[in-house]
C-alpha cells in the first residue's frame, strides 16, 4: 500500500469513514496502528492458488523440474519462490491415468498455505474430512468428479508434518500453451484432487 | 505472527469477495477495514461469527450496496458497540 502519493481516484465518502474510524480507535488506544499494518502486510503475501498453479505449470513443461517436485517438493517450490509457514515439509503426488490423489486433514485443517493460500470452508467441514478417507468414491462424485471405476482413489492425510498438493494430468490440447497460459488452466479443487482439469 | 488463529478465521469470512480462492480488495482501505475487525474481534475474546452477525446484517439490510461498503457499516456499528464511547 505505498502508492498514495499516486492516487489517480478520489477518495469515497466510505474510505473516508474507515480512515476516520481507525484514527479514533488507534487515539482511544484500543487498536495498535503496528498490528493493522501487520495484518495488511500478511494479506498482501496472502497467497493463494496461483501459486500452487505455477508449481504445476513448471512441473508440466519442465520435466526436470517435476522431477525435483516429486523427490523434493519443498525445495522445488522454494525455487520458484514460495515457502514459509505451513508449507515447510511439502510433498507432492502426481496423477496418472491409473492413479488420482486426493488430500484431506482428518484431523483439522492442515493445508499447504504458500501454495493454495487458505483453505475453503467445505474442506474443514467434518463430513469432507471423515466421508472422503472412507468413501473417497462417493465424495469426489458428489463434488462433481466422477472417478472412472478403474482408476484408484489415494487419500492422503496431511498433518502439521507433512503438507500434501496434488499435481494434476496436464489437460488433453494444452500442448501449444505456456507456463502462465497453463497456470491459468490449474485450479485450487484440481490441487486438492477433488477436481479434475 | 501471534494472530494466526484469528486473522485466518477472518480471511476464510466466506462472504469475502474471492478471485480464484484468494481475496480480491479493490482498494487498500478494504483490507484494512478486514484487519481492524479481526483485531477487534481479537479484543472481545469471541470468535469471528460475533463479527459475522454485524456484517449479514448489513448485507442484510441493503442488500444492493457494494460488499465492502456493507462491510465498513458493519465495522462502525461492531466498534461503536464496543466500545459506546
Amino acid at each position: 500500500m505505498s502508492d498514495d502519493h499516486h492516487h489517480p481516484i478520489p477518495r469515497t465518502a466510505v474510505e473516508e469513514r474507515v480512515d476516520a474510524l481507525e484514527a479514533l480507535l488507534i487515539d482511544k488506544g484500543i487498536l495498535d496502528p503496528g498490528a493493522i499494518d501487520a495484518i495488511v502486510e500478511y494479506f498482501e503475501h496472502e497467497v493463494g492458488p496461483m501459486n500452487g498453479a505455477k508449481v504445476v505449470a513448471r512441473a508440466w513443461t519442465d520435466p526436470d523440474y517435476k522431477s525435483r517436485l516429486l523427490a523434493n517438493a519443498t525445495a522445488a517450490i522454494a525455487e520458484l519462490g514460495f515457502g514459509g509457514p505451513e508449507g515447510e515439509h511439502m510433498v507432492v503426488v502426481e496423477n496418472t491415468p491409473e492413479v488420482h490423489n486426493v488430500i484431506v486433514c482428518t484431523l483439522c485443517s492442515c493445508y499447504p498455505w504458500p501454495v493454495l493460500g487458505l483453505p475453503p470452508n467445505w474442506y474443514k467441514s467434518a463430513p469432507y474430512r471423515s466421508r472422503v478417507v472412507r468413501e473417497p468414491r462417493v465424495v469426489l462424485a458428489e463434488m462433481g468428479y466422477v472417478v472412472p471405476d478403474g482408476v484408484e482413489i489415494r487419500v492422503w492425510d496431511s498433518s502439521a508434518e507433512i503438507r500434501y498438493l496434488v499435481l494434476p494430468i496436464r489437460p488433453d490440447g494444452s500442448e501449444r500453451l505456456d507456463d502462465s497460459e497453463l497456470a491459468a488452466l490449474v485450479t485450487r479443487d484440481s490441487m486438492i484432487g477433488v477436481a479434475r482439469l | 505472527m501471534s494472530h494466526t488463529a484469528a486473522v485466518a478465521d477472518g480471511l476464510a469470512e466466506p462472504s469475502i469477495p474471492r478471485s480464484n480462492g484468494t481475496l480480491a480488495f479493490d482498494a487498500p482501505w478494504q483490507g484494512r477495514a478486514l484487519a481492524m475487525a479481526i483485531l477487534l474481534v481479537e479484543r472481545t475474546d469471541q470468535q469471528w461469527d460475533v463479527f459475522r452477525r454485524y456484517l449479514i446484517h448489513a448485507i442484510d439490510d441493503k442488500p444492493e450496496r457494494p460488499y465492502w461498503d456493507s462491510f465498513a457499516t458493519a465495522l462502525d456499528t461492531f466498534a461503536a458497540e464496543l466500545d459506546p464511547d
